[in-house]
């Protein structure tokens, strides 16, 4: 019996010593700080680049021994993630502690300015008048109810009348809207990465797409198609971009439902999914080349459509897929811009290589040479795309959380207590004083003033 | 242009101020403190005028936009908050000591602006947006609140030191520097400020990013490092709070939480690549 009354004793003493850990603040400064210490290492290695990236900085083994220790993606990794559960785990507890206390402290209570409380308070004051009471009291009231909500609790106690005023009573849940911010925020950022996806697409100029390519490298299927009329930049005089701008339409059942031009700050949202514009570029459609020989004798010209096999004089084939703008050589050097073209010789492996449009001399492979002399180019619009059903409850939190600090770091709940009774003269006598939870300071000078004006009545 | 004219003579003005706050903190003189507190109200003045100007100016040229979005006009802006701060905190609680460990930083700021390129530049797209306004004023007005808390609890420190030191107690400077309980609570009383509007500023930036780039938070160095920041002011709160953390150790907490502040405003930039490599 004594035996299994010591297990359960040490039981609860675990179990207490557990929720004091949970509960104590060292465990909240530490975590905290913690936390902060950690996320500088997320922001000395870049996260989630290419590992060629990291390469130019590190020996591979050590590359390799970040990529275990999670530090190349850290933000998501495991330690992290416990740190962070660990952080709201600390937050339950400490609510739960609290809980109690703060309900306590929102009890109405103490109508009484009794002898006990008057001991407590340490700006009372005593004022007494050569008026009848009643005078006394509805000036006195009056000018209280100035500062105070107008209607007090109203006691009768030994001859008696208290009067018990309270403002901000409800400031004192600040302490749940800051502390419980932090784990909405935590559930709309979980709900968002459980629920939701984020992609990107490239559309052409007068095309549609019905699905994009999102994050984790899977084509996500899209219930409606997206159609980009157009794309237009404009560029400031200096040559520095102004503004982007997509025209998209939302087609469901070959029908317009939507339509939006959108820009960097305003994107376009359809059944929870938003479409933000992110870059742009240029492919090309099609590219008119001629073809020469070795010697540069002309063989003829070609039109080679993008992604299409095309022949050319001599019995091979050509086919156009690849585009860029700015090619910059392995010297450094500008070649402007170059198509990537594979070349089908017969009885050769095909041969990818690049045609530049303002370097002819360079575009000599093999039995040929090529000249640019045409090109059609289509705009196409680089989109972010994104649903995160989540984003609100972030929000909501968000809201808390600012909520919660202005509470409670600039109101505070105030208790202000008028006794009105008889001295031993037989005078009246006012007693006042007041009491606040947060910010005493300057609540004291409140009460002051308004027990100066208090003084007024007599004269 | 008429706007770096007026900036350039609100950097003489702020230096001006700081070699009078000290030299008042030297002399203890009541007119030269007088003085002092005037000149920084006169730079905070002429700097006004100068960002006023600029404002016009850009609207003017045909961009019409707020001067906050370059390295150098949130260097302006910062030491413009600063120098307010101060102002007003000096007013509330009466701590003219403190401008000595404060107003260097209008300076210093303003001189380190002026060898940044200062044309007015049009937006590029990311910065149109009327979230630029609310979130760069509240992140600066936070952390200005922040460099006034370093500034005192520095003063406190070196209050602190010299006290412990046992000879002339209670003479020479020491017996004119504000209580050291004031110091304290001004210390902590501009962190009650800096800290919701920070809060409000890194808010105001996810619901920004979110608009822009369809995610309210990416792990970029910079939004890493305001909530670097944005955890130690919290720790620090706790630990005063609840804990009670008063004198010593809350004016060490104070003075890492503004060395964050700076890495987090400048360090980030001029070391670190992301998102906000324009510079703001």
């Amino acid at each position: 019996m004594a035996e299994e009354l010591r297990r359960e004793k040490t039981r609860a003493d675990f179990v207490d010593k557990i929720w004091g850990v949970f509960t104590s603040l060292k465990l909240v400064i530490t975590l905290l700080l913690v936390l902060s210490v950690l996320s500088v290492i997320g922001t000395v290695i870049e996260q989630n680049k290419p590992l060629q990236e990291y390469y130019r900085f590190f020996r591979p083994e050590t590359v390799a021994l970040f990529g275990r220790l999670g530090l190349l993606d850290m933000y998501h990794s495991w330690w992290f993630t416990a740190c962070l559960a660990l952080l709201a785990l600390n937050i339950i507890a400490c609510t739960m502690e609290r809980y109690t206390f703060i309900m306590r402290g929102m009890k109405k209570q103490g109508f009484v300015l009794d002898e006990k409380l008057q001991a407590g308070l340490t700006n009372l004051t005593k004022i007494k008048y050569s008026l009848p009471a009643e005078t006394v009291e509805s000036r006195v009231t009056a000018i209280a109810g100035k500062n105070f909500p107008a209607r007090p609790v109203v006691t009768e106690v030994e001859n008696a009348r208290h009067f018990f005023y309270e403002k901000g009573k409800y400031t004192r849940l600040a302490f749940f809207l800051t502390h419980l911010s932090v784990l909405v925020i935590f559930i709309g950022a979980i709900a968002g990465s459980l629920l939701g996806f984020k992609g990107y697409v490239n559309i052409n100029e007068g095309e549609l797409i019905s699905s994009v390519q999102a994050r984790q490298g899977e084509n996500k299927g899209l219930n409606f198609s997206v159609k980009c009329n157009s794309f237009n930049v404009d560029f400031y005089p200096n040559g520095a971009p102004k503004d982007y701008r997509s025209d998209l339409s939302v087609i469901r059942d070959g029908k317009e439902v939507a339509r939006k031009t959108i820009r960097v700050n305003d994107p376009l949202s359809y059944e929870g999914i938003t479409f933000y514009q992110s870059s742009y570029g240029k492919l090309p459609d099609e590219v008119t080349l001629e073809i020469k020989d070795k010697d540069g004798l002309s063989l003829g010209t070609v039109a080679a459509p993008f992604g299409r096999k095309v022949d050319i004089p001599g019995g091979a084939q050509i086919e156009l897929l690849d585009f860029r703008e700015d090619f910059h050589l392995s010297d450094g050097s500008e070649a402007g811009p170059v198509y990537g073209v594979n070349l089908y010789s017969p009885g050769a492996a095909p041969n990818g290589i690049w045609i530049s449009e303002t370097r002819p001399e360079m575009n000599r492979y093999g039995a040929y040479s090529f000249a640019v002399k045409g090109v059609k180019l289509r705009k196409y619009t680089g989109l972010q795309v994104n649903k995160d059903p989540g984003v609100w409850v972030v929000w909501t939190g968000c809201i808390m959380l600012v909520a919660g600090i202005m509470m409670a770091f600039f109101m505070s709940h105030k208790k202000f207590w008028i006794r009105i009774g008889k001295d031993k003269k037989g005078r009246v006598e006012v007693t006042a004083g007041g009491t606040a939870n947060k910010n005493k300071h300057a609540f004291a000078s409140e009460v002051e003033r308004v027990v100066e004006s208090f003084r007024e009545v007599s004269s | 242009m008429t706007n770096s004219l007026l900036f350039g003579i609100s950097i003489f003005v702020y230096f001006f101020s700081m070699v009078l706050y000290v030299s008042y903190l030297a002399f203890r003189s009541e007119t030269l403190g007088k003085v002092a507190t005037f000149t920084l109200l006169a730079g905070v003045i002429i700097e006004t005028a100068a960002i006023s100007l600029r404002w016009y100016e850009s609207y003017q040229m045909g961009i019409g936009r707020a001067p906050l979005t370059n390295l150098y006009e949130s260097l302006v802006f910062f030491a413009w908050t600063i120098a307010i701060v101060y102002l007003l905190m000096e007013r509330k609680f009466g701590i003219k000591t403190a401008g000595a460990f404060v107003t260097p930083f209008p300076f210093i700021i303003m001189a380190y602006a002026s060898l940044n390129p200062n044309e007015i530049q049009p937006l590029v797209p990311a910065l149109q947006s009327n979230w630029l306004i609310s979130h760069v004023v509240t992140c600066f007005v936070g952390y200005a609140a922040f460099a006034v808390s370093f500034g005192v609890s520095f003063l406190y420190l070196f209050k602190i030191n010299a006290e412990n030191r046992p000879v002339r107690k209670g003479e020479g400077v020491l017996g004119y520097l504000p209580a050291s309980d004031l110091l304290d609570e001004v210390g902590y009383k501009t962190i009650a400020i800096g800290f919701p509007l920070l809060t409000i500023g890194i808010i105001t930036g996810a619901f920004w990013a979110n608009v822009a780039w369809g995610t309210y938070w990416s792990w970029d160095p910079k939004e890493t490092w305001s909530l670097i920041v944005w955890l130690i002011y919290a720790a620090y709160l706790h630990a005063r709070i609840t804990k009670g953390w008063r004198g010593k150790k809350a004016a060490v907490l104070s003075i890492v939480g503004f060395s964050a502040t700076i890495f987090c405003y400048l360090g980030v930039n001029l070391i670190l690549s992301g998102l906000h490599s324009y510079g703001g």
